[in-house]
């Protein structure tokens, strides 16, 4: 039946050709559509796993709630305690408490690639008169190489030149522009109150992100210094052999310690709701066009099952039975789907390919490659398919049931018109 | 073996009209019937209820000693497939199928197509299209189109052929035509044929003529 399907189809080209327009122009939008948005999704995810590591652990901050001071303060002397005023804020230690002991269990833990303990203070930096406020991220310069892609993004200079000591800098692009400072140049960081220390810019990275781009990294044991805080540390940074675990370990590891362990995914939860309105606008839009799409394909295939009446009244009287003829119309319907949807995923295909080609410079977006960054993942293909398919499928099957539904006799006798 | 009917009446429509009443015919096999009688005695419907496409109000048809209303679905599809030949007034070809494609149309239900190819074209050149097995059906005329659905009817070599006013449409001289290929499929293949006509002189060629009259035989 397929056969003669196909030959029906051939046969009335101009309207198949409309017909599959439909199809056509969703699947393609589909691909493209979800091209872009999936590519700027990946591209962020990797920003977000790769740039600043898998998992953070933090020096917790903890917020007093009406009763968290009653022991301290009354030990068990009162089972209530009502409080005019109660306490509340925020009770900050600023500090990872016992880092020698996560430094230990991380070490031990098979499923860590590297960690990098950090010390990020708030500093000004000077560069003769001109001045910036600035964060400033002391680490283990080869540790945090490990563990982020900072060593990617510099330009000039040296990151594992800060590993020497002796007050050195890296200078992010748009803080070094900022200050008006070069490589080799010799800048001033202090704290608010503090007193100034001569550093050393020995490299300058550029990220692309701007916030990134402001920021400073030293030696650890350096900014410790400048901060007048020995010893202390107020982040690990930790990077896994498989990111999708970040957010199982960083729970497990929460639950049995101090410190507050967050993942990459769960300290960027925000972003993963906008994708998840991405994708139902993605879905809505691309499903009304194929619902519309779907339309077209009933409305011709009912067309076709009324002018083809007597076709089944002689298809019945040869002995085709109910379920041939259904598969007659039905397949049309079909056929009709697989081409658009084939042609649609191939158009969309190639103009995913042209995308890429086009030059994107600034924002957060093109910063790394200079031209947009389009997803070729295969689902989005079998999921453009899946949609095409289902759209089609549900629209052939009520006029392909119709057209079984019609006995041979009926039209024999109203055909004789 | 053949078709037997027994004491059948048919009622159609809304309101309920009785079309056909009592009615008890014998088709032996290898033989040629002309169904005759006036426009709305019940020719048709009695050719529908033979031919199977129809089934009866009232009594029961057997067909080839089976009641038709106890043959499982399949297989009174595979017999009407292989074993009966449809004929109409008007000739119902695909209008999307080459007169060859139309001819073999039947064969492509068991997938008999390429065996019958051959045949095909034979019967068409029996009706004497040699010349036109792939033109569509538009671009034949009436007399043409209505020879290719005579040859499809043949196709499968069937052991009925069913032909309702065959010639209705025609011509005289397409009619005779038509009428000598139905002749000879009776004549030399032993096809049994069940013909209706209100042309005296095509039920004249049949070997017995069953009249009717408001849907009684008489
Ligand atoms: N759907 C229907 N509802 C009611 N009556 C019908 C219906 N179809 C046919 N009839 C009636 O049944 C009777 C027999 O019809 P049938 O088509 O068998 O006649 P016929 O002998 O073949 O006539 P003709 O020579 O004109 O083809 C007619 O009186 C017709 O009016
Ligand atoms: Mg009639």
């Amino acid at each position: 039946m397929i056969e003669l399907a196909l030959q029906y189809l051939l046969s009335r080209r101009r309207q198949t050709i409309l017909t599959l327009l439909g199809i056509f122009f969703g699947s393609a939008a589909f691909v493209t559509i979800s091209g872009l948005m999936l590519g700027f999704r990946e591209y962020i995810i990797n920003q977000l796993v790769n740039n600043s590591g898998h998992v953070h652990i933090l020096a917790r901050k903890e917020f007093l709630t009406e009763h968290s001071l009653d022991e301290s303060w009354y030990g068990k002397a009162f089972e209530h305690i009502f409080w005019k005023v109660p306490p509340s804020g925020r009770k900050d230690s600023a500090m990872v408490e016992n880092p020698q002991s996560w430094y230990t269990r991380l070490n031990k833990d098979p499923r860590v690639v590297a960690y990098s303990p950090q010390l990020t203070a708030s500093v000004i930096v000077s560069n003769g008169k001109a001045t910036a406020p600035a964060t400033i991220i002391g680490c283990d310069p080869l540790a945090q190489k490990r563990v982020t892609t900072i060593g990617e993004y510099v330009i000039e200079g040296n990151f594992n030149d800060l590993a020497l000591g002796g007050n050195k800098l890296a200078l992010g692009d748009e803080l070094a522009k900022e200050l008006g400072a070069t490589i080799f140049q010799t800048v001033q960081v202090s704290l608010a109150n503090g007193m100034p220390s001569p550093f050393k810019v020995v490299a300058i990275f550029k990220t692309g992100t701007k916030q990134m781009d402001n920021v400073a990294f030293g030696a650890i044991s350096d900014i410790q210094k400048v901060n007048q805080t020995p010893n202390q540390v107020n982040e690990i940074t930790v990077r896994l052999y498989d990111y999708t675990q970040a957010a199982m370990l960083a729970d497990s590891w929460s639950a049995m310690s101090f410190e507050k362990v967050e993942s990459w995914d769960q300290q960027n939860g925000n972003i993963f709701n906008v994708f998840k309105i991405q994708d139902a606008i993605r879905f809505l839009s691309i499903g009304s066009v194929l619902i519309v799409a779907g339309f077209g394909i009933y409305n011709v295939l009912n067309m076709t099952v009324v002018q083809k009446r007597k076709d089944i009244a002689i298809l019945r009287s040869m002995g085709y039975n109910t379920y041939e003829i259904v598969s007659l119309f039905f397949s049309q319907g079909l056929l009709l789907g697989v081409t658009g949807a084939a042609f649609g995923l191939f158009f969309g295909y190639c103009f995913c390919l042209y995308l890429q080609t086009i030059p994107f410079a600034g924002g957060p977006l093109g910063s790394g490659s200079g031209h947009l960054i389009i997803s070729f993942n295969p689902r989005i293909y079998v999921q453009a398919l899946c949609l095409a398919l289902m759209s089609t499928s549900i629209a052939s099957i009520l006029p392909a049931r119709a057209a079984g539904k019609l006995t041979p006799l009926e039209i024999i006798r109203a055909g004789a018109e | 073996m053949g078709i037997i009917a027994k004491n059948i009446g048919k009622i159609i429509g809304e309101p309920p009209t009785r079309i056909l009443t009592d009615i008890n015919l014998e088709i032996k096999s290898g033989e040629f019937v002309a169904l005759t009688g006036r426009s709305g005695s019940g020719k048709s419907s009695l050719l529908y209820l033979l031919s199977s496409i129809d089934v009866p109000s009232e009594g029961t048809i057997e067909l080839e000693g089976h009641n038709i209303k106890k043959i499982k679905k399949k297989v009174l599809y595979r017999f009407r497939n292989e074993k009966m030949g449809f004929i109409f007034q008007f000739h119902y070809l695909i209008a999307e199928l080459t007169a060859l494609e139309n001819v073999l149309l039947p064969t492509r239900k068991f997938g008999y197509e390429k065996q019958k190819k051959s045949y095909a074209a034979d019967l068409l050149k029996q009706v004497g299209l040699e010349n036109k097995e792939y033109r569509l059906p538009r671009q034949l005329s009436g007399g043409e189109q209505q020879r290719v659905a005579v040859a499809r009817s043949l196709i499968m070599e069937p052991q009925y052929i069913f032909a309702d006013e065959p010639t209705g449409s025609l011509d005289s001289i397409n009619g005779d035509m038509v009428m000598n290929i139905i002749r000879d499929a009776n004549e030399k293949l032993g096809t049994t044929v069940v013909l209706v006509t209100h042309d005296p002189d095509f039920a004249q060629e049949a070997k017995r003529q069953v009249h009717l009259a408001d849907g009684k035989i008489v």
